[in-house]
């Protein structure tokens, strides 16, 4: 060993002890905190105290401690210990992964614990088709795949660990344009499962019956975005193990029962030593009804013994969550004269990103609204959903039924339009009453369509409406 | 120079799954003082659904909202619950803890019912007493009975339950069947403004005409309402998360990924429709996802009006709508020339 | 480290901090109080909102060291053993909260604007507000507590100059 290395390994040495003493001083327990004067009983308003309960204008018992900042969010909870976790992005929209370094990220003062694929006992789930990696592992489907977590003793340390994190990967041509995806050979982009992984027909009546009889028919199609839930609070988890092998998860999750089973699933864990948590979740909209960080948190507090949380970044919740899926609508509607719909051909090709998700729910829901609410004879609705190496989509309030309602609402006013109808009277000459049959052929009950287009006319002051009501 | 329209659309909705389980349960307790505690597993996520729950059981047990405390979303401690999804904790859950409350209360009526000298099926509650239907002055102060059922007959007052809702599957040919319970209708109305020069379109007015079944909470209905509204403009006009060629996305932020503040927010009129659906929780039904349904379309239809163009992708930015004016205006252009 | 000394709700507090710490980290981590939140580190949400000086400031925008020798209000300061601030009450009563992610830093906004203008018009709330995002309420109920609290002011303003 010669002199300069000797030096060097005491430099580094030297260094890595003041960095430590001062890991020391940040990580210092804090003076105990003066409680913030709070007032411990207010009065309880006098709705709350009414009887009969229902149809009361009760207010809500959380929404006092939401308004004095008492509310615990999962970020809001610091247990002694714990760890900051941060999750590694690809930042490649498809690739196949060559290599992940993780040495000097080990290496690295104040990290204490690095996982990858190889660290997940199950590395799949989802709600309905299981593609979903927890890290991604050989292959990265989209840009926002994790493929490597750090736990550190400040959050600072473990985002400045990813930066040290080396991946290799071998770029894979991205398929971004769902028709392009619609047209691909299977085994197409995520093999084993095929291109199209879901298909929905509806079909009742006849359709071409219903067009030959109209006086005439309209077509259009209809495109939407891609948006995200926006929760103001992001993800985030926090687990923390005991001595008989349980892990307790406080989570943002919408759905703690199907999420403990998929935890369950990825941790190779019996269900009952997981308790999961969700205390308040500040915004769901859909965007937090699968797990994201919390296997991660579980094997990373594992591996290390102590509490860790992870807490999406606001980047993260846009790439790293689902989204509400992009479709594209192609409508056909056959009408008489009076605008009465005889036949309605829909066509609906969602965009389904890089994983499942629920994009069969939202298939399904979107192709059985897509007639929309009106009493049609025939009907024929066929829905796709294409893998796309773009952010997963998933569930987003209302899955699928805002970007059909855009295009069954567009189309109805063109043919009133076309026909000289007033929109509203349109409407009222084909909406579903009670006992009607739905495009599945379902009876309906407690139908009030009418009923609201009427009060919102009024209410409006839409010409015309009075006299109808 | 800015031009006013008006655009109308109404849609439907279901509650719960399509077709597939989705059962809730729930754990009712009253306790000795004729308060109650409900314990369920769905996650309050801003809805105010916990409310709505301790109404539930509370018109249940004949008590206020104020004496059922909720215990929520610990997979130890509470009954499974597929969770705050598909609009259908007001119905699903709801349906479980008003049968929860129904087993509850049946002990407390039959411990009752020798005091009063009646049969059970005679017992009715009301304003924190169990009465005899048509003697109202004839009662017992819950509580009582509550303490009476413990110390006396050594029968705790408490219940379980779980509902699910009633589906059939659908044909896999044809999709026909009986994919969800119940559904929920709306209409919604917008009036913009847009500005033909620049193609900027302000909502000025949302009327929103929304069935829930039986409102448990009108307010709590309202803010749902006014919500889903806010991100229906959103969705509309502004909201796109963009990728580049290579597939990364551009605006991962709240910079460049513009939603909805205060300034976009229209004046929001909500009325609740007269509906009562017998299979929910006192006539129920759901709220939360459909109030953002309609918005879009009533918006794109209002711009139409207002402009005369139909603008068939969303977001409508000023961009695309100004596009489509121009579009229009040069189309319209070459008919005059051409004397047609 | 740098130390940094600063009047919290009310308090005169020390802190030993590094040169990024922001106030919002001063804030929750060393001095516990977590009802302002972190929504986007980026001063584009307004979750983080907190009054410096008496006027509402991104608490993600700005360092600890910034704040030394400033006043500094939080949503923890607002009510009193005995009662809450109006705007907590009228929020509470008119459900203008829902997730209530960002109500501290909504209620913290609309403090600022009624301290200097007690009786604003709906577009001075609306801009007052235009830096919290909200994604559950549309905002409708929270602009209508805040013009409830501006007038039940302004009664009492009457009905003390009558008196």
């Amino acid at each position: 060993m010669d002199k300069k290395e000797t030096d060097d390994k005491k430099a580094a040495v030297i260094e890595r002890e003041s960095q430590t003493e001062a890991l020391r001083e940040m990580l210092r327990a804090p003076a105990a905190a003066p409680l913030a004067p709070l007032p411990l009983e207010t009065l309880v308003p006098e709705v709350r105290q009414q009887t009969p309960a229902v149809r009361q204008r009760a207010t809500r018992p959380d929404a006092r401690l939401h308004g004095l900042g008492q509310t615990k969010y999962i970020d809001d909870f610091y247990l002694p210990g714990m760890l900051f976790a941060k999750i590694k992005r690809a930042g490649i929209a498809s690739a196949r992964i060559v290599r992940i370094d993780t040495k000097e990220a080990e290496a690295l003062p104040g990290v204490v614990a690095v996982v990858t694929a190889r660290d997940v006992p199950c590395n799949s789930f989802g709600p309905s088709l299981k593609d979903q990696p927890v890290l991604a592992g050989e292959r990265v489907f989209h840009a926002g795949d994790g493929v490597a977590a750090v736990a550190a003793v400040t959050e600072q340390i473990a985002a400045e660990a990813l930066e040290k994190i080396e991946v290799e990967y071998e770029p894979v041509t991205p398929v971004l344009d769902p028709l392009e995806s619609l047209k691909l050979e299977t085994p197409g982009l995520h093999a084993p499962n095929p291109n199209i992984y879901g298909h929905k027909v509806i079909r009742k009546g006849d359709v071409e019956k219903g067009f030959a009889a109209s006086y005439r028919i309209f077509e259009a199609s209809y495109r939407t975005q891609m948006v995200e839930h926006v929760p103001l609070e992001p993800h985030s988890s926090l687990a923390t193990w005991d001595a008989n092998g349980r892990v307790t998860i406080y989570s943002t999750l919408g759905r703690i029962t199907l999420g403990r089973a998929d935890l369950a699933r990825t941790l190779a864990v019996p269900m009952s030593r997981i308790r999961i948590i969700a205390t308040v979740v500040g915004g769901n909209f859909g965007g937090k009804n699968e797990i994201t960080t919390e296997p991660v948190v579980a094997l990373l507090a594992k591996k290390t013994g102590r509490p860790v949380k992870c807490t999406f970044t606001r980047p993260e919740e846009f790439t790293s969550s689902t989204t509400r899926h992009p479709i594209i609508m192609d409508y056909k509607t056959g009408v008489t004269k009076e605008g009465r719909i005889l036949a309605r051909q829909v066509r609906l090709v969602l965009d389904g990103g890089a994983y499942c998700s629920w994009s069969e729910t939202t298939l399904a829901k979107a192709c059985i609204l897509s007639p929309g609410p009106y009493d049609i004879e025939n009907i024929y609705a066929e829905a796709f959903v294409v893998y796309t190496n773009k952010t997963m989509t998933g569930a987003m309030r209302g899955f699928g039924a805002p970007q059909v309602c855009f295009a069954y609402e567009s189309h109805m006013d063109d043919i009133a339009e076309a026909l000289g109808i007033d929109p509203l009277e349109i409407r009222l000459r084909n909406v579903l009453r009670e006992g009607s049959l739905s495009p599945t052929s379902q009876q309906l009950h407690s139908v009030v369509v009418r009923e609201t287009l009427l009060q919102a006319a009024q209410r409006f002051g839409w010409n015309g409406a009075e006299v109808r009501a | 120079m800015k031009r006013r329209g008006r655009g109308i659309a109404c849609m439907w909705y279901p509650i719960g799954f399509t077709v597939s389980a989705n059962p809730s349960a729930a754990v009712v307790k009253v306790n000795e003082d004729g308060t109650a505690t409900l314990l369920t597993g769905t996650v309050e996520t801003g809805q105010g659904s916990l409310t709505i729950l301790a109404q539930i059981v509370a018109q249940e047990l004949g008590i206020a909202t104020d004496d059922v405390h909720v215990v929520s979303a610990d997979t130890d401690t509470t009954p499974m619950d597929t969770g705050a999804i598909a609009s259908r904790t007001t119905y699903v859950t709801g349906n479980a803890a008003r049968l929860a409350a129904e087993k509850a209360k049946k002990i407390l009526f039959d411990v009752a019912a020798p005091l009063l000298g009646v049969k059970p099926d005679h017992l009715e509650v009301s304003d924190h007493k169990i009465q005899i239907k048509g003697f109202p002055s004839r009662s017992l102060h819950i509580g009582d009975v509550a303490e009476r059922a413990r110390g006396v007959n050594g029968d705790p007052p408490l219940g379980s339950a779980s509902f699910n809702p009633a589906t059939a599957a659908l044909d896999p040919e044809t999709g026909q069947g009986k994919p969800f319970a119940t559904y929920v209708y709306a209409t919604q109305i917008a009036e913009v403004d847009v500005d033909d020069e620049t193609g900027e379109v302000e909502v000025l007015r949302v009327v929103a005409s929304h069935d829930c079944g039986t409102p448990i909470n009108p307010m709590l209905v309202e803010g749902q309402v006014e919500g889903g509204i806010s991100m229906g403009v959103g969705f509309a006009l502004e909201e796109e998360m963009l990728f580049d060629a290579n597939g990364r996305q551009i605006n991962p932020n709240l910079t460049n990924y513009i939603m909805p503040t205060s300034l976009d927010m229209p004046k929001v009129e909500v009325d609740i429709v007269d509906s009562y659906d017998p299979t929910g929780p006192f006539g129920a039904k759901g709220v939360g996802e459909p109030t953002c349904v309609a918005t879009a379309a009533a918006i794109l239809n209002a711009i139409h009006d207002a402009v005369g163009v139909r603008v068939t992708s969303l977001p409508a930015t000023s961009e695309k709508v100004y596009a489509a004016i121009k579009a229009k205006r040069a189309q319209e252009g070459k008919r005059l020339a051409a004397g047609t | 480290m740098a130390k940094v000394t600063l009047t919290v709700n009310g308090e005169a507090r020390t802190a030993s901090v590094s040169p990024e710490t922001t106030l919002l980290r001063l804030l929750r981590e060393e001095f516990g109080l977590t009802g302002s939140k972190l929504g986007c580190d980026v001063g584009d949400c307004g979750a983080c909102t907190v009054m410096v000086d008496g006027k509402s400031v991104n608490s993600c925008l700005m360092l600890a060291v910034q704040a030394d020798g400033r006043d500094v209000v939080t949503i923890e300061g607002l009510a009193t053993m005995e009662r809450l601030h109006p705007l907590q009450q009228l929020f509470e009563d008119k459900g203008s909260l829902q997730c209530g992610f960002c109500g501290p830093g909504i209620i913290i906004s609309a403090k600022a604007l009624l301290d200097e203008n007690p009786d604003p018009t709906e577009e001075e709330i609306r801009d007052a507000l235009a830096g919290n995002l909200c994604r559950c309420t549309g905002y409708s109920k929270m602009i209508e507590a805040v013009r409830a609290v501006a007038r039940a002011g302004r009664d009492e303003r009457t009905a003390g100059s009558v008196a």
